[in-house]
């Protein structure tokens, strides 16, 4: 009796300490927040989702890839409101344990919840915001915490503004009258004058308008060959030109490389715009990454450039995430920083960040694309 | 600036212009009958912009694109003074408490419709497919300038409807009820008019007018839940110069307001929004009566 007794309690013991021992084996899940504009206007809307799918894409490579490290993804629409971006953060923060965030389209937006981050010691992936200094205001604050896997809004502007000088002698600009046109009016002005060269119109237009035939008039007027197109709604500088029989080059952000921009324009229209890229599609592994976003996504896939994007913030977040190997963001954050070995889509390099840089891409990373027969290709120097 | 520029913002002004006349005209015959208007004018403007989106996204032939269209929005603004309106009628259109309540329950009632619009179909904005054309950029030259084919079709358009709406106001027996009722409601229905009936017939007409703007604004803008309230506020502006009493004013009125946009667009592009209705409060603090209105009002 009592060895049966001894017997059973012995057993009981040992299965309590062998299923403690496998549940301290089993790796927590990490819990990593996304914060995307998914509602609003399809200039964000458009960024916001391509993104995500990008990200979706890469947390399915990375299941497929390594399913013992789980990481579950938090998403939230931030609505292209900053106040409701700092509440999800804030949410994210203290009531889902994110570990890692990434986001958001507003560059305002990630100017506002980046500092939060940073305080808390979470690591962030930024994009696709692409206001030049997301990264920089924070590199000093050894360690930083905030990162980005996006277009640098400098970076695209000098490639412009240099191919613009070369190519083009009299220079138009459309820009609108939000934080955001008005910065790069600003930043394009400064560069111009940087590399001697003035514009020969300035026209704004306010973002809710709905027409731009008076201010396509006045720079057809002032003889601009090449019109540089900052106003959020893209599509609508081309509405008036038939009309008023103008052909201008056009050049823009990276906004314009959308296929969303292709469908409503038309394919005669955007042929020969340029912009901002860093998607090659004429390269091999874009062109496969390509492939697979259409076969995963169908209809729904519409910017290359953004989600090779987001696939890569995906990519390089996921592996950092794998590297700590459990939810811990200091430990993610040094990952991060110290990545090497990244096969990705986009131009970003195999080690992406250091200390001192904590870009995905850098300057000689971002190249002009342009649009030829609705597709956007690596723009040729003539 | 050139001829050609000026016949060519001139036309795109008329345009907007048409589109903002017959809001304006939906707001008139409402305050004429009544004594009250429809706050959320715009935002009927705006469902009939994405009714007629989703009907032509359909397939549907434009013709009867354009029936559903108008039988929804009749249907609406019988709704609207049904149970927004009516309910209102025991506080009379004086001074006494709650007499100007109609303008929380048809403001109320165009956030509601803003809302479902945009759990039906999102909030990010749409693009209309051309009515009268097949690709927007059919481009027509005349005398040198070019027009968008679109863009003349509209004003067409809305030319007729305003035709039609004053032979309806000023040639037919129901437009003559309707001004009678306007004068005195008591001694009109003495007269024998359905008082009742006239006062539906003009909320519904007033929401017909909305359907009309808002199936021919479609391709001339960006449609999204919100772009109602600025609609509302124009109309209002038009309204007010064509003096709330004289339909011709506000024709007038709607067509310089939509002229004066365009050019003020031209010669301030920052800013261009801000000068027609800057121009329409001058307006009224030298004439408030409005362009053509009488310093009293005619019928009442």
């Amino acid at each position: 009796m009592a060895g049966t007794r001894r017997f059973a309690l012995a057993a009981a013991a040992a299965a309590l300490i062998v299923g403690g021992a496998a549940q301290a084996q089993q790796p927590a899940t990490v819990r990593v927040g996304v914060i995307q504009g998914l509602s609003g206007p399809p200039a964000i809307t458009d960024f916001g989702e391509s993104y995500l799918q990008g990200i979706r894409l890469a947390l399915k490579d990375h299941e497929a890839r390594n399913p013992r490290t789980k990481i579950e993804l938090v998403i939230y629409d931030d609505e292209a409101n900053p106040q409701r971006a700092v509440s999800l953060t804030q949410r994210l923060i203290q009531n889902d344990n994110a570990a890692a965030v990434i986001g958001t389209v507003n560059s305002g937006n990630v100017l506002a919840f980046a500092p939060i981050l940073q305080r808390a010691r979470i690591p962030l992936v930024a994009g696709p915001a692409i206001a030049t200094d997301i990264t920089q205001r924070f590199i000093a604050d050894r360690p930083s915490f905030i990162f980005r896997c996006s277009m640098v809004e400098q970076f695209q502007i000098d490639a412009m503004l240099d191919w613009g000088v070369k190519t083009f002698r009299r220079i138009g600009l459309l820009h609108s009258t939000t934080g955001y046109g008005n910065f790069a009016a600003r930043e394009i002005q400064e560069g111009l004058r940087r590399r001697g060269a003035t514009l020969v119109a300035t026209e704004a237009a306010a973002p809710g308008l709905n027409d731009l035939t008076a201010q396509m008039i006045r720079l057809r007027d002032a003889g601009a060959e090449l019109v540089l197109n900052f106003h959020e709604s893209f599509e609508l500088l081309y509405r008036p030109l038939p009309r008023i029989n103008y052909r201008p080059a056009v050049a823009g952000n990276w906004g314009l490389s959308s296929l969303k921009v292709l469908e409503i324009v038309g394919k005669e229209a955007i042929e020969g715009t340029v912009m901002g890229q860093a998607l090659d599609l004429s390269d091999p592994k874009a062109r496969a990454f390509d492939e697979r976003m259409r076969t995963e996504y169908g209809a729904a896939y519409r910017w290359p450039v953004v989600a090779a994007l987001g696939y890569d913030a995906g990519q390089v977040m996921f592996r950092a995430v794998e590297r700590a190997g459990r939810p811990d963001p200091a430990a993610i954050r040094d990952a991060l920083e110290t990545l090497d070995g990244v096969e990705a889509v986009s131009a970003t390099p195999a080690r992406p960040f250091s200390p001192e840089d904590h870009e995905c891409l850098d300057r000689e990373h971002v190249f002009l694309g342009v649009w030829r027969d609705g597709r956007v290709v690596r723009l040729e120097p003539r | 600036m050139g001829a050609t520029n000026l016949v060519q913002l001139l036309v795109g002004g008329m345009a907007m212009g048409a589109i903002y006349t017959l809001t304006a005209k939906g707001l008139f015959i409402a305050h004429l009958a009544t004594g009250r208007m429809n706050f959320g004018q715009g935002d009927f403007l705006m469902v009939a912009a994405y009714l007629s989106l989703a009907a032509l996204g359909l397939g549907l032939p434009l013709p009867l694109a354009v029936a559903c269209v108008i039988l929804a929005l009749g249907v609406m603004g019988w709704g609207l003074e049904r149970f927004a309106v009516r309910p209102l009628d025991r506080f009379g259109t004086g001074r006494a408490a709650g007499a100007h309540a109609w303008i929380l329950t048809t403001a109320g009632v165009a956030l509601i419709v803003q809302n479902t619009v945009e759990l039906v179909w999102g909030k990010s904005s749409q693009y209309s497919p051309p009515l009268f054309s097949a690709r927007r950029e059919e481009v027509v030259t005349i005398a040198g300038a070019g027009f968008f084919v679109e863009e003349l079709l509209v004003i067409l358009a809305a030319v007729a409807v305003v035709g039609a709406f004053y032979w309806f106001l000023f040639r037919s027996r129901w437009g003559k009820d309707v001004y009678a009722v306007a004068f005195n409601p008591e001694s009109a229905a003495l007269l024998g008019i359905d008082v009742r009936r006239t006062v539906v017939m003009v909320w519904v007409l007033a929401a017909l007018l909305a359907a009309v703007s808002g199936i021919l604004v479609g391709p001339l803008v960006t449609v999204q839940p919100h772009m109602g309230l600025i609609f509302t506020v124009k109309a209002l502006a038009v309204a007010s110069l064509g003096g709330f009493a004289n339909p011709l004013g506000i024709l007038v009125g709607g067509l310089l307001f939509g002229v004066a946009e365009a050019l003020s667009n031209y010669w301030d592009s920052a800013y261009g929004d801000l000068y027609p209705l800057l121009f329409v409060v001058a307006m009224l603090v030298v004439r408030p009566s409005g362009l053509f209105g009488e310093a009293r009002a005619d019928v009442r």
